[in-house]
């Protein structure tokens, strides 16, 4: 009995407010705010529900009935934030938001936020947000994009959200989504603030604020001074962002309903009329634990808890209402019980209503929904001219890869009103490698832009641009550095489609230089050679061409499937390949490429072959397509044996059956795989092949070894080279 | 336990030829001679002397007398469920079933609920602004039906600004408008057994037609009509009205300003209420049995119960109905005394 507090919380309220013992208020005076009495009674309302909610959430778990329970007990004071942030204002919520997403539908005529949240609890099919894939507080007539996230990772994202607005409406955008007057609200817990996610996040707002660029945004904190287990210090939060330069700081008491409404209305406003970050911290308790399964007097007094309880924020809001007057006790606890009911019937329904069962359901939100968009008309020849000035008249000689990369952004961001791209380098200077010289000239400092140097800054920026209608082509400077913010792009960007019902998309391209072979130094950062880290992600598309012109044709493919499809894509650029020209010798420009035609698009799972010969077939991309190219040439020449040479070009989706027809009964089949052995891109063929090929060809996969890439000359040392795909080619041919 | 029920306010459309002498059916009371005392007091003949009288539809149907005689017939209904047995938990209404909805709902002073009912009905008895056609939406098993909708919405735009969406009524679509855009929408509906239909006596309620009427019942209706519900009320976009929270003067505004001249979203009433309360029962009012097909359709749209079409209806309705039409005797007796 003593460790079921969700009982003896319930039992707290009844009592307290049948005898008239409320808790004083913590505040040292009452606030000059007078809200009308319905507005009090609409929140304290949505209040009780919420905790209905949790305590229905607890008991359908007992019965197997229910699969979450991190409740928003203890935090019902942010329904005051859903009642002021208008529907429209897009909102990234943390996990203990019932009450603002209660408050909110009450601005929607036609929303059932009752019926929404209790399939959402039980995870039926027929949730409206996820399809029974996960408990979210989301929705898209409430402009709540669906946020899964226990750490802080949907700040990144609302950060560029917020930069979107202004943007979108300088430019006049035509897709965007979020109003002109618009602000992002993005609420997490005082733990979370702790995450890298968190700080780079609130580090790129300041930054591009102090840089002069809108950033309406207000994070608000909802500071229940526990994470989990573990004490935030109770200055920790006022300390650390009480007084940072550029970010105006507002402190409420989450027990107080007068307080709240007198902070949160000069916190929107402000953030509405200066378009200038603000930290809103509300300090508030939490109450039944972390979870169901916490049992906090593991790591807590009884005295703590009941210390905590007491101030529960029901029985803070009590004292107002009936010190107002607005109800008598006896009104309270019948409404109470009245919302017990409501929220118990509905519940009771949603739990009958049918679940996922089959893994072809569950998978089929892993892509969004197809033709969301139409297709959008080619450039004229005229405007063509006019944008590429000088160049038009050299499109047709031919050039390396990284000059017809810059080529083909030119006519996205031509073609596409909401392409933006952006990276560390970028703009200013045109790229480490000069892919994007002349964009920013061409197309101004609001499309083309430097971010600063934070990976997760980046990604985050470009998926919440992307909520707001844009087409972010964002560059990810090195692939290595990547890996401290992969999570954006694992756990947010590649979910959302997933747990939205492909109701929300983040279309993103993330242009990554990489992988290894660059001449004259080496280093594991600049010539990191592992792709696992994208290739296990769902539904996204993986691109690495091995030449100029494929870049080119599968750039635009990948624009129009972000375009049409909402389609998330990684573009690989082999760093080593930007400036490569020759071929076979010097001066051949045997891997130099006119600009093709824009409409020449590379479809995905295209694939390309070089090559007649039968008896050996060498499955490759990217530098490994170049250099077994060049051994090929030895092979026939030297060797008298021809080959044919697969160049991927997507590692995702991977075109398997085609592949495997196209192989025909070729009874060897040589895999060159530049990136380490472990989690490759040859792995999977390996695979593939085994099960695909009926004929059992031999197979053999000749890949980078599973190690870091040394500096300077031995940088090759671990890798395939022309002589070593040679020798592994002799030795399966002779 | 008792069995948690929504209750269904009917539009103007339930009083005819075949229900008349409805009230003397049941047992109105002092609410009666009341409603009665005012309308006499107003020159105009008493319910019970028009509930008596042979039906005329030049009598019975236009708005000075069919709103109160209507909301007479909801509010007796009303009043003989049973509470021993129900808890009314949400009301609803359709077109002015949602006047009927405040005043069953407590949300009308005392006594006033005549005064509004009879203002609001009587704002055209010197002329109907428009008229009201209603065309249906769906096929024979009550499930939607794209293609009509397809042509309705080609007939809207192709008709222009003289007609409006009245009425989202279930699987029909109640069309308000002028005169020449009614006919003009009627040439080019699909004619389907009566359909569209011009419904008699009705102008163009809830549509922009209305704005001098709205501004009519500003002038002429007090906030201090108005009071918080007693009951959770669902009004003609969807939106539930709580006791305790219910803002007075939004609650004002809305019955007198959008209610009259934006469309009424009578599905959407029904749907928050089915999803938002989920009761074991919803309770038609009044004579007749005119919403039952639309709340069914709603319930399909909703795939409610899992009910999917007609007949999967009509079988939940055989087996154990979870629409009672109070006006169907031997549903009635399900829920009174």
């Amino acid at each position: 009995m003593k460790f079921n507090r969700a009982k003896i919380v319930d039992q707290n309220f009844a009592a307290a407010v049948t005898r008239g013992r409320f808790p004083s208020s913590r505040l040292s005076a009452e606030p000059g705010h007078q809200p009308d009495d319905d507005v009090l009674a609409a929140l304290f309302e949505s209040q009780i529900i919420s905790r209905h909610f949790d305590l229905k959430a607890r008991e359908m778990k007992d019965k197997n009935a229910c699969f979450y329970t991190i409740g928003s007990s203890g935090h019902e004071g942010n329904a005051v934030f859903g009642r002021l942030l208008r529907p429209n204002d897009m909102a990234f919520l943390h996990y203990r938001s019932a009450a603002f997403f209660l408050e909110r539908a009450r601005q929607i005529p036609g929303t059932t936020p009752f019926y929404d949240l209790a399939l959402s609890f039980v995870s039926s099919s027929e949730d409206p947000i996820t399809g029974g894939r996960h408990k979210v507080f989301g929705s898209a007539e409430m402009s709540m994009p669906p946020q899964t996230s226990t750490i802080a990772s949907h700040l990144p994202k609302a950060v560029g959200a917020a930069i979107s607005i202004d943007r979108a409406a300088a430019l006049n955008l035509e897709d965007r989504i979020l109003p002109d007057d618009g602000i992002i609200v993005c609420s997490f817990g005082d733990a979370s603030l702790n995450q890298a996610a968190a700080l780079s996040a609130i580090n790129t707002a300041l930054w591009a604020s102090h840089h002069g660029i809108p950033v309406p945004i207000i994070f608000i904190c909802e500071d229940n001074g526990l994470g989990i287990s573990v004490k935030t210090p109770s200055n920790w939060i006022e300390s650390v962002y009480g007084r940072r330069t550029g970010l105006q700081y507002v402190e409420c008491d989450g027990l107080h309903l007068i307080d709240l409404l007198e902070k949160t209305t000069v916190a929107e406003k402000a953030v509405r009329k200066r378009r200038k970050p603000l930290f809103l911290r509300m300090k508030t308790v939490r109450l039944l634990g972390h979870a169901g399964s916490d049992i906090q007097s593991t790591y807590h007094s009884l005295e703590k808890i009941e210390a905590a309880e007491a101030n529960d924020p029901l029985l803070h809001s009590a004292r107002i209402i009936r010190k107002r007057n607005i109800m008598s006790g006896e009104e309270m606890a019948l409404l109470y019980e009245s919302l017990r009911r409501q929220v118990g019937a509905v519940f009771e329904h949603a739990s009958g209503r049918p679940k996922l069962s089959t893994a072809a359901d569950v998978i089929t939100t892993i892509l969004p929904p197809k033709g969301a968009k139409t297709a959008m008309p080619m450039i004229q020849k005229e405007k063509r001219k006019r944008i590429f000035g000088n160049e038009f008249s050299r499109l047709g000689e031919p050039q390396h890869m990284a000059k017809l990369i810059n080529y083909a952004l030119t006519d996205i961001l031509a073609r596409y009103q909401g392409a933006v791209a952006f990276g560390e380098d970028v703009g200013r200077k045109g790229g480490v490698y000069h892919v994007t010289a002349g964009l920013q000239e061409k197309f101004g400092p609001r499309r083309v832009f430097d971010s600063m140097l934070d990976e997760t800054s980046i990604i985050g920026t470009a998926i919440g641009m992307a909520h707001n209608g844009f087409l972010p082509i964002a560059e990810i400077q090195f692939l290595a550095y990547f890996h401290n913010a992969e999570d954006q792009l694992r756990g947010e960007a590649a979910t959302l489609s997933f747990f939205s019902l492909g109701k929300f998309v983040n279309p993103v391209i993330l242009r990554v230089p990489g992988l290894a072979y660059q001449k004259g130094f080496g280093g594991h950062f600049h010539n990191d050679n592992s792709l696992a880290v994208f290739r296990d992600i769902p539904g996204i598309i993986i691109a690495c061409p091995s030449n100029g012109a494929d870049a080119a044709r599968m750039l635009w493919t990948v624009a129009r499937e972000a375009h049409e499809n909402g389609r998330i894509s990684v573009f690989i650029e082999p760093i080593a390949l930007y400036m490569t020209k020759d071929l076979h010798n010097q001066g051949d420009r045997g891997w130099s490429f006119a600009y093709p035609d824009p409409d020449k698009e590379i479809e995905l799972g295209e694939f390309t072959i070089h090559g007649t010969g039968r008896n050996l077939t060498i499955v490759t991309y990217g530098n490994g397509a170049y250099l077994s190219r060049k051994a090929a040439d030895v092979l026939e020449k030297k060797h008298r044996k021809k080959c044919r040479i697969i160049d991927l070009r997507w590692l995702a989706p991977l075109n398997e059956e085609g592949l495997v027809k196209s192989l025909g009964k070729c009874p060897n089949i040589l895999i060159v795989e530049e990136c380490r052995r472990t989690g490759s891109m040859g792995e999977a063929l390996v695979g593939l092949f085994a099960q695909g090929c009926t004929h059992r060809p031999a197979i053999k996969l000749h890949a980078a070894e599973d190690c870091f890439i040394p500096l300077g000359e031995a940088a090759t040392a671990i890798l395939p080279t022309k002589e070593t795909i040679l020798a592994a080619a002799l030795e399966m041919v002779t | 336990m008792k069995e948690r029920i929504a209750v269904i306010c009917p539009g103007r459309g339930g009083y005819t030829r075949d229900t008349q002498g409805y009230l003397a059916r049941g047992d109105l009371g002092d609410d009666l001679v009341r409603l009665d005392a005012q309308r006499r007091g107003n020159g105009l003949p008493t319910l019970s002397e028009l509930d008596n009288s042979p039906f005329h539809a030049s009598t019975h149907l236009p708005g000075e007398h069919a709103s109160v005689l209507i909301y007479a017939c909801g509010l007796m209904d009303f009043l003989s469920i049973d509470r021993d047995r129900y808890e009314i938990v949400a009301i609803t209404g359709n077109s002015m079933g949602w006047y009927t909805a405040l005043g069953l709902g407590g949300a009308l002073a005392d006594g006033r609920d005549y005064t509004l009912l009879q203002t609001m009905g009587a704002m055209m008895k010197d002329g109907l602004v428009g008229g009201q056609l209603i065309t249906p939406l769906v096929d024979s098993e009550w499930r939607r039906d794209p293609e009509r909708e397809r042509l309705l919405d080609e007939a809207l735009e192709s008709a222009g600004k003289s007609v409006y969406y009245s009425i989202r009524y279930g699987g029909y679509a109640v069309i308000g408008g002028e005169e020449k855009g009614l006919n003009e929408l009627e040439k080019m509906l699909p004619s389907i057994d009566d359909d569209p239909f011009r419904i008699p006596y009705n102008g163009a309620f809830h549509t922009p037609l209305m704005a001098e009427i709205s501004s009519c019942a500003f002038d002429l209706l007090p906030e201090t009509l108005f009071r918080q519900p007693s009951v959770p009320l669902i009004d003609g976009r969807g939106t539930v009205w709580r006791p305790h929270s219910a803002s007075i003067t939004a609650l004002r505004d809305y019955t007198l300003g959008y209610q009259v001249t934006e469309t009424f979203d009578f599905s959407a009433a029904v749907a928050v209420m089915v999803k938002e309360f989920c009761t074991d029962r919803v309770v038609l009012l009044g004579p007749g049995n005119p919403l039952g097909g639309a709340v069914g359709h709603v319930l399909i749209q909703e795939n409610w119960l899992d009910i999917d079409s007609k007949t999967s209806f009509l079988n939940r309705q055989a087996e154990d109905p979870f629409v009672i039409s109070m006006g169907i005797p031997e549903q009635r007796r399900l829920v009174t005394a």
